[in-house]
């Protein structure tokens, strides 16, 4: 009877612990045998598919390739990559997410809830959105720059909040686009065989990209966004580059949101100039700080207009409305109330010029 | 090693200073429901909540300070049978198991969710059931006192992590116009079922009736209880604070563990995923729990089963075990899946029920007692 119960009992236990499956581990992760891609590139295919293009392998010195497949879902590029190459492709390293301008013109909603849903993407990975295609760039670059996507990775790992150029990642994308009174916006390079230059900031209304800010509008955006410091100010209309501008800016609401005053006061100061005054005299510099002035302010009163038309708040007005101790504002009256409102845009301009001024 | 051999689960060695009490108070506030809390609580305006049932816990730990200077809770079981009688002991003992069983399913079911969606998601969800309860059998069988004595190394390998939190008040896309509004808007459904939450997250400390025993006649516990909820308050706050910074309010309902996946957000340069540390580090106080939990279960059954006389022997404690760890599997398969929601449902109202009545009905039980008797015992 003894050894029945001992039986029993441990035969017990032996079933209970083997419940859990023999072999715990179903992935093979020895390094020589995968591939960690850096990014992925997204761009039309044929009909409704998406062109996905990887390369791969990453940062071994081994011939890199560009991998490219067309695909209905985007995660079913995990499998085909794959099947294509004898490494297994991981995405733990997925760093960036490179979107053709017409795939972000029909919304990346889907796109953004696939990366979301798998664990091994950290939430960190930039996105970009790229017009030309950013295919042809990397095929013909590859041979010469082996690391290409490393150190465009690096780049924007470089820029990340310096304020010179927009670098989002999908976390503070998914922050604007949830939240009630902001809007969410992307970085945007242009590609072509030769070079990938950053070319300005992207507009999403929702998941859709609806503008692009480029030349002076991104320069403006910088400053009176979230940043406010730009390295370099370039005002072509005056032929003149400006240097370590630091920007404050006011935002009030006047009247029940009938109308905005925006304050921006700039503060740098000139490190290029080739018109046709003469800076060393105090009058034509303040002269040219008015005419500076007037043509900002003329600028911005601009964008925020255009952006108003198109009933989007990528310059996150929205958010000054809140108030510790007071209901806030709906998102659709803000919207109504954004469209309708009266903009007046004041700058307050002090550059120190070249050299010295005789007053 | 002879199974039947006696081994002693609750011996006391030594009295155990008041400083324990603020350790196993903060712990057992920090469990599963804080991973969860954001959620429900969503707005900005919650952090008055917050602070308004962390106060209301302060009372209720003074009322429990109350049982633990009375006479009966030194003496342990025989204060209990003198204060309930054995009758109704024995009822509450099998009214008390069932919760006990409720609450370590939950915090083993929903660690082990955890550490596979976010660590392993290759590994069977079953292996990571079966290595935690060999890990707290194992502890559980090292008697109370040591298990207590856990508590230190338990508190001092979670505690830090709240450092950690401070990176999240600085990032660039904090603003504080993420925490307004600060008023609440008429009070809602999901308003009460917040404050619910917040109060059955603070409960815990009332499963520290049956320790008095270690921790000796001590004139100072209701200032370590106090210290322990305190710093357990804080740390809510702070954490809530960092999670509207992080997500902002819309983004947060929709995030499933919104701790785990703002510890996924840090990264050190040399080492990225740094949650998984954190992840394994926060199964120290888990782990605790449902080791104390665990002999409170064997307990239990000993009073029900009237066989208190009899002495421990390891076969009936890992006998007592095994039927958890079952019962575990069982819930695992049939019920975690589909009916998660109602079980954590189940976890909430139980723990705010058990935290409101335990002290208050104990300290009642003694105040009557003394009346009958008509004076001090």
């Amino acid at each position: 009877m003894e050894h029945f119960k001992i039986t029993i009992f441990t035969s017990i236990i032996f079933s209970v612990i083997l419940i859990t499956g023999c072999s715990p581990f179903n992935e093979n992760n020895q390094i020589e045998e995968i591939a960690p891609v850096i990014f992925w590139s997204i761009e039309e295919g044929e009909g409704e598919k998406f062109k996905m293009s990887t390369i791969m392998p990453p940062l071994i010195a081994e011939k890199k390739q560009i991998y490219t497949l067309e695909v209905d879902l985007i995660k079913e590029s995990g499998k085909e990559f794959n099947l294509k190459n004898y490494r297994e492709l991981k995405v733990g390293q997925l760093r960036i997410i490179v979107i053709n301008e017409e795939v972000a013109r029909k919304g990346i909603k889907t796109l953004i809830n696939t990366l979301l849903a798998d664990p091994d993407i950290s939430q960190r990975l930039y996105l970009v959105v790229v017009s030309g295609s950013f295919n042809e760039y990397i095929s013909n670059q590859l041979e010469q720059h082996e690391k290409i996507d490393y150190f465009f990775y690096r780049m924007l790992k470089h820029y990340e909040n310096k304020g010179e150029i927009t670098v989002v990642n999908l976390h503070q994308f998914m922050k604007n686009l949830y939240a009630p009174l902001s809007d969410p916006v992307l970085p945007l390079f242009k590609a072509d065989n030769e070079n990938l230059a950053y070319n300005g900031t992207a507009v999403f209304k929702e998941d859709k990209l609806v503008d692009t800010m480029t030349e002076m509008d991104e320069q403006i955006f910088q400053l009176i966004n979230n940043h406010r410091y730009l390295k370099y100010f370039k005002v072509p209309a005056f032929s003149l580059l400006g240097g370590h501008i630091h920007s404050k800016v006011d935002v009030e609401f006047e009247n029940n949101y009938k109308s905005v005053s925006v304050q921006v006061d700039l503060e740098g100061k000139i490190e290029d100039y080739l018109g046709e005054k003469d800076l060393t005299k105090q009058d034509e510099l303040d002269a040219l700080t008015q005419e500076m002035e007037s043509h900002l302010e003329k600028q911005t009163k601009q964008l925020l207009n255009k952006y108003q038309d198109k009933k989007v708040d990528p310059f996150h007005m929205g958010k000054h409305t809140l108030k510790p101790f007071e209901r806030p504002i709906n998102d659709k009256e803000w919207i109504n109330k954004w469209e309708q409102m009266e903009i007046n845009v004041d700058y307050n301009l002090k550059l120190s010029p070249l050299n010295h001024v005789d007053s | 090693m002879n199974v039947l051999t006696e081994f002693s689960l609750f011996d006391k060695t030594s009295t155990l200073d008041g400083v324990y009490v603020t350790f196993m108070v903060n712990r057992l506030q920090m469990l599963y429901l804080l991973l969860i809390m954001p959620i429900y609580l969503v707005q900005p305006y919650m952090i008055w909540a917050i602070l308004a049932v962390g106060v209301l816990s302060h009372f209720n730990l003074m009322i429990l300070s109350k049982w633990f200077a009375s006479d009966y809770s030194v003496k342990g079981y025989q204060g209990f049978s003198q204060l309930l009688g054995r009758p109704l002991l024995r009822f509450l003992a099998f009214l008390g198991l069932p919760l006990l069983l409720l609450k370590i399913s939950i915090l083993v079911l929903g660690y082990s969710e955890i550490v596979h969606q976010f660590v392993f998601p290759a590994v069977d969800r079953n292996w990571m059931l079966l290595f935690l309860m060999v890990v707290s059998i194992y502890m559980a069988a090292q008697g109370m006192e040591k298990t207590i004595r856990f508590i230190v190394i338990a508190f001092f390998c979670t505690i830090w992590m709240i450092v950690l939190y401070y990176s999240f008040f600085t990032y660039p896309i904090a603003s504080l116009s993420d925490l307004y509004p600060l008023i609440p808007e008429n009070s809602s459904d999901f308003f009460w079922k917040g404050i619910l939450l917040i109060w059955s997250s603070l409960s815990g400390p009332e499963f520290l009736i049956f320790l008095a025993p270690w921790l000796g006649k001590n004139e100072k516990i209701p200032k370590y209880l106090s210290i322990g909820n305190a710093i357990t308050v804080i740390e809510y706050l702070l954490l809530f604070v960092a999670t509207q910074f992080f997500f902002g309010a819309d983004l947060l309902r929709q995030a499933k563990f919104p701790m785990i996946e703002m510890i996924r957000y840090l990264q050190l340069p040399v080492f990225e995923r740094i949650d998984i540390i954190l992840i394994a580090l926060y199964m120290f106080h888990f782990l605790f729990t449902i080791a104390i939990f665990l002999i409170y279960f064997y307990g239990g059954l000993r009073i029900i089963f009237q066989k208190r006389d009899e002495p421990i022997n390891r076969l009936s404690f890992f006998l007592a075990c095994l039927f958890i760890y079952v019962s575990l599997v069982l819930l695992n398969e049939w019920l975690w899946e589909e009916e998660q929601n109602v079980l954590v449902d189940f976890h909430i109202w139980a723990g705010a029920v058990s935290y409101i009545l335990v002290p208050s009905f104990l300290v009642a039980m003694t105040k009557i007692k003394e009346r009958t008797k008509g004076g001090t015992f």
